[in-house]
């Protein structure tokens, strides 16, 4: 996270008197034409009380569903509670309630859509009927708002758009959530820096989204269009999915939503990712073969292939993280073992779903999910099938987080399919670093097939291999 | 932490606490963790070795370890004390030992083996606990006398 310096000219906040009203936004601010002018100001767009509203995208940290919040007595009614945001408390405040409009009443258990809105110097979070998309506009585009729209104090709004035929209020939260109460009175340089700070929470090596104003505000509103959507589903895979962007796994996710866009813009429906199955449908062909499984023949013979063939070592030490109920963990032990049948093996294997792990030392299974060559190691028992004592033996199955210290050894093999995509960035850096400490030089690490490690320094691709299989630089 | 030595700890604390002070023990979701955690108030600690190196803790407020140890010493038909006095400290020490025993011979019979340091315990204000190199399993465990966590610290021995 370190891009400060990236510039943002041209997402400077609309004040409600700098607002330009140009004769040819008037006249031709609408529809179709609107795609020609050029996009220099986004916006998150939600719906309160049925009505389409909108907040500059520099204000918003992230979308968000709350799930469970504290209740804070004495407090005005429209704050719902505080929510404990990954260790920072925020006021949770419905927008529906502070504007007294009609807000559609959920069970406790249900989630609330959401956004996290940042301000100098602090967050919080507001409730709404539902999170749309991110929209980019022409800040030509934008008027100031009319007395009409008397649902929210005038105060508040600082302007209005249309675009593709959906009027937006456009929102001005500093305003609304200023601390003392009034306009607040801040020269403009003051805005220039907090946005630059905004945008450096974006990085993570995606070029393109704001490092150069200029060929933004050139650019084509359709090409734009593109990054913003882009930009979207990045968030929203890691609300909706717990899938974090980051350099392992930036070439699939531009790959893939490429094909995305073409999928779902030929079936005549939204790029941006509305629910979790839209998520889990962007994500499906992200998985490695024989995810949540036992490995197929074709895997496992693939497996066997980068593991070292010729000297059969004395022994051998293997890591298995991320194992889930222990499918992918004895998958692997059955191939070591017919892969080095003469040698020492032992294979750590944790998780931090602990109701997952607690089933994997003792897991049961019918006998048709295995595969043939592993049927001479299942035995049967009252529930059904299970492992021989012989392979449970190779295997310990701990309840760990990864991203704590361990006291495993140093390991010939780690075996890390697709999790690290599903941790927040900081911890995927984290867990790479420990990856490279525990590896003896010359192991193989195994990522998952759309998954790519980041730093090619003590890493090298191993050849004739699947993608992310990587051998530690000797 | 290995999954195996998991249960036979939360079963103990469950089970003890529950026949000792013959309440309802309510058992909070278990997680992980590896920075420092403040104690409480008052911590009974009692060390591990054998297969595995480290420490359980059980940690509880001040408050809560007066009630725990009264309603202890009640059951045994002894005099109550107003504070927490080297009969307090004792009662306390002497209900860690017994879960840690108990889960201990549970491991044993699955195989483990484990032996247990004489227990000692810590008071004080504005504590705080950390194991460098090694995770800790938290137990939160709430019964009416207050709030008790334990808080299992082993790494196996490589």
């Amino acid at each position: 996270m370190s891009s400060e310096d990236t510039t943002t000219r041209s997402y400077g906040r609309v004040h409600g008197a700098a607002i330009e009203r140009t004769v040819a936004s008037r006249d031709s601010g609408r529809g179709v034409e609107d795609h020609t002018e050029t996009v220099d100001y986004k916006m998150v767009t939600f719906s309160l009380g049925g009505k389409d509203y909108g907040i500059d995208i520099m204000n918003v940290k992230e979308i968000a569903k709350f799930h469970t919040f504290t209740y804070v007595p004495n407090a005005p009614p429209f704050v719902r509670g505080v929510y404990n945001l990954r260790g920072d408390i925020i006021s949770i405040i419905d927008l529906r309630l502070m504007f007294n409009l009609p807000a559609e009443q959920k069970d406790d258990d249900q989630p609330e859509d959401g956004l996290i809105i940042r301000m100098e110097d602090h967050m919080l979070g507001v409730i709404v009927d539902n999170v749309a998309r991110v929209v980019g506009i022409s800040r030509r585009a934008i008027q100031p708002p009319h007395p009409i729209f008397a649902d929210i104090n005038l105060k508040y709004i600082s302007g209005v758009v249309e675009h593709e035929n959906r009027l937006y209020i456009i929102l001005d939260v500093e305003r609304i959530f200023d601390r003392d109460g009034g306009v607040s009175q801040r020269p403009d340089s003051d805005h220039f820096e907090r946005d630059t700070r905004r945008v450096g929470q974006f990085d993570e090596g995606f070029p393109a989204h704001a490092a150069e104003p200029d060929a933004v505000t050139q650019s084509r509103a359709s090409g734009d269009e593109r990054q913003i959507d882009f930009e979207f589903v990045r968030e929203t895979l890691a609300t909706f999915a717990g899938f974090y962007a980051s350099e392992v796994n930036r070439q699939w996710l531009i790959r893939r939503f490429e094909d995305w866009r073409k999928e779902r813009e030929s079936a005549n429906r939204d790029v941006q990712l509305a629910s979790t199955e839209d998520a889990e449908m962007f994500l499906e062909p992200f998985y490695s073969p024989s995810t949540n499984a036992f490995w197929s023949e074709q895997y496992v013979r693939r497996f066997a292939s980068i593991l070292p063939a010729a000297e059969h070592p004395s022994a051998f030490t293997a890591w298995n993280i991320g194992c889930g109920k222990g499918f992918e963990t004895y998958s692997l032990a059955l191939t070591l073992r017919d892969a080095l049948p003469e040698t020492r093996l032992k294979i750590w294997a944790n998780d931090n779903d602990l109701l997952s792990v607690s089933t994997a030392p003792n897991l049961v299974f019918s006998a048709g999910v295995v595969p043939e060559s592993f049927k001479r190691y299942i035995v049967a028992g009252r529930n059904g099938y299970s492992f021989s004592q012989e392979i449970r033996d190779l295997i310990v199955f701990e309840y760990h987080d990864v991203t704590n210290p361990s006291a495993v050894p140093e390991m010939d093999l780690i075996v890390v399919r697709d999790v690290l995509s599903f941790m927040p960035v900081d911890d995927q850096q984290a867990v790479i670093e420990r990856i490279g400490e525990k590896a003896k030089p010359g192991a193989i690490v195994v990522l998952g097939e759309n998954e790519h490690m980041p730093v090619p320094e003590i890493w090298e691709p191993v050849e004739q291999a699947p993608n992310g299989v990587y051998r530690k630089v000797e | 932490m290995r999954v195996e030595y998991i249960n036979p700890f939360v079963e103990s604390a469950y089970s003890v606490i529950r026949e000792v002070l013959n309440v309802e023990v309510k058992r909070g979701e278990l997680y992980l963790k590896s920075s420092s955690i403040p104690v409480l108030g008052v911590a009974a600690i009692v060390g591990l070795a054998g297969d595995v190196e480290g420490r359980v803790l059980f940690d509880m407020s001040r408050e809560s370890a007066l009630n725990v140890a009264n309603d202890m010493l009640k059951s045994m038909d002894m005099d109550q004390i107003d504070s927490l006095n080297d009969m307090g400290r004792a009662t306390i020490t002497e209900l860690a030992n017994m879960i840690t025993g108990q889960a201990v011979t549970k491991l044993h019979n699955l195989g483990f083996k484990f032996d247990l340091t004489p227990p000692a315990i810590f008071t004080g204000d504005n504590m705080e606990v950390s194991d460098p190199g090694v995770e800790a399993l938290i137990v939160p465990m709430e019964i009416p006398q207050g709030k008790i966590e334990i808080n299992v610290a082993i790494r196996e021995r490589t």
